[in-house]
């Protein structure tokens, strides 16, 4: 599955690149600012739970099932199925109970611990490749929710998880010094800390890898 | 306190209204901990905590241990994710203007990390030495203490001090709506 799910991607590479360009502007862009409390929300909750274990349920598999079932709708000429639910929309945070906007929000808790659990390195990198196509692909049709759906992605936007383990491993690099003069160089923790700095590094040498083929 | 622009917590969105972050949000924050968490002890000791802080805040290193010790109340010498998520929404609501938001919101658990002995009651001492974080001005601990001291201890128990969050909630929504008028007041003249 995850081979179609690389075929998908070289397919619609096209419009993979322009929308990576995008998200390169600001990262920002990737982050919803439409939050519970913000009365643009509104999304019928059976949409919102049924989209969002697709996409979230398992990264390898479901993914390329979620992101095909989007590409049939494109090649089918149009989103009728998704026009039609969108008419049924209309179910305002305002009108919705505090259980209600609870279990909203706390609906993808459970594929994010399986994400978490299952998530090999290696395997990590690959996907991660992927990981701001679908979101960004969907967002052309869907004008009205685009922070919301976007929220809904259950992965990182790619340039986040860059972002994220550089200034990671900054920190790192820092404290690993600390270690050195305060408790030594051949404590087992200073080795420890400094085998875990190379393995990210060699981590994110191997995704820089990876995305320049 | 100042967030350094373009660090990892820059990007993350704090609910004006709940003073919470999304499930996304905190998914992304439990993968940025899990990357600092070196020794796989889902913690992190006093050493990476000082340098996380210290590389995306402007905090002093006497005020970064001040924070550390609040947080590791039972003093264990490490900060689980809880606190961590703790220090991040107090660290984004004051980045965001929304103290006095956040503490009406969460005014159990900020009670609870004000009141170091244990003792169910706070002092102004303990204000004092956390006002950087919650940006209460000394005049405001001062009226503080002489408006919601109800037992005349003066210390805070739980009721007072909710009392207080109150309070505070209120003039803080009257002043914004005082600048909306003022705004719109603006705008017709103009």
């Amino acid at each position: 599955m995850e081979e179609n799910t690389f075929k998908e991607l070289a397919k619609s590479s096209g419009r993979h690149d322009s929308s990576k360009s995008d998200s390169h502007e600001d990262i920002r862009n990737l982050w919803s600012m439409a939050t519970l409390s913000q009365p643009k929300l509104n999304v019928q909750r059976s949409n919102v739970s049924e989209y969002s274990e697709l996409d979230g349920s398992s990264l390898g598999s479901k993914t390329g099932e979620w992101y095909n079932q989007r590409a049939g709708y494109n090649s089918d000429g149009g989103w009728k199925e998704w026009d039609n639910r969108e008419a049924d929309v209309d179910l305002k945070p305002e009108e919705m109970d505090d259980d209600t906007l609870l279990e909203l929000e706390l609906h993808p808790i459970g594929s994010l611990e399986s994400h978490l659990e299952e998530e090999e390195d290696d395997a990590r990198t690959e996907i991660e490749i992927s990981s701001s196509m679908p979101s960004l692909s969907v967002l052309k049709h869907i004008p009205h929710h685009r922070a919301y759906w976007v929220e809904q992605q259950n992965r990182l936007p790619l340039p986040l998880k860059e972002l994220m383990e550089n200034e990671a491993l900054e920190i790192l690099t820092k404290a690993l010094k600390s270690y050195r003069s305060e408790i030594g160089r051949d404590h087992f923790l200073t080795k420890q800390l400094q085998r875990y700095i190379e393995g990210l590094k060699r981590r994110r040498n191997k995704r820089l890898h990876v995305s320049v083929y | 306190m100042k967030l350094k622009e373009g660090s990892f917590l820059w990007y993350l969105y704090l609910d004006k209204i709940y003073c919470l972050l999304s499930v996304r949000n905190v998914k992304a924050l439990v993968e940025y901990f899990h990357l600092l968490d070196v020794h796989h002890n889902n913690t992190l000791n006093d050493v990476l905590f000082y340098h996380f802080l210290h590389h995306v805040t402007n905090l002093k290193r006497r005020q970064i241990m001040i924070v550390f010790n609040m947080l590791d109340w039972n003093a264990m010498g490490e900060i689980a994710f809880d606190q961590f998520y703790m220090l991040v929404c107090i660290l984004l609501a004051q980045q965001n203007h929304l103290e006095e938001q956040f503490i009406f919101r969460h005014s159990r658990p900020v009670f609870e990390l004000l009141d170091l002995d244990g003792e169910m009651k706070i002092g102004p001492e303990n204000f004092h030495m956390y006002n950087f974080l919650f940006n209460i001005k000394k005049q405001e601990l001062r009226e503080l203490y002489s408006d919601f001291d109800i037992t005349g201890d003066c210390r805070l128990n739980y009721k007072e001090f909710k009392l207080f969050t109150i309070f505070t909630m209120d003039k803080y929504q009257e002043m914004k709506k005082a600048q909306k008028e003022k705004e719109k007041e603006r705008e017709d003249s103009a």
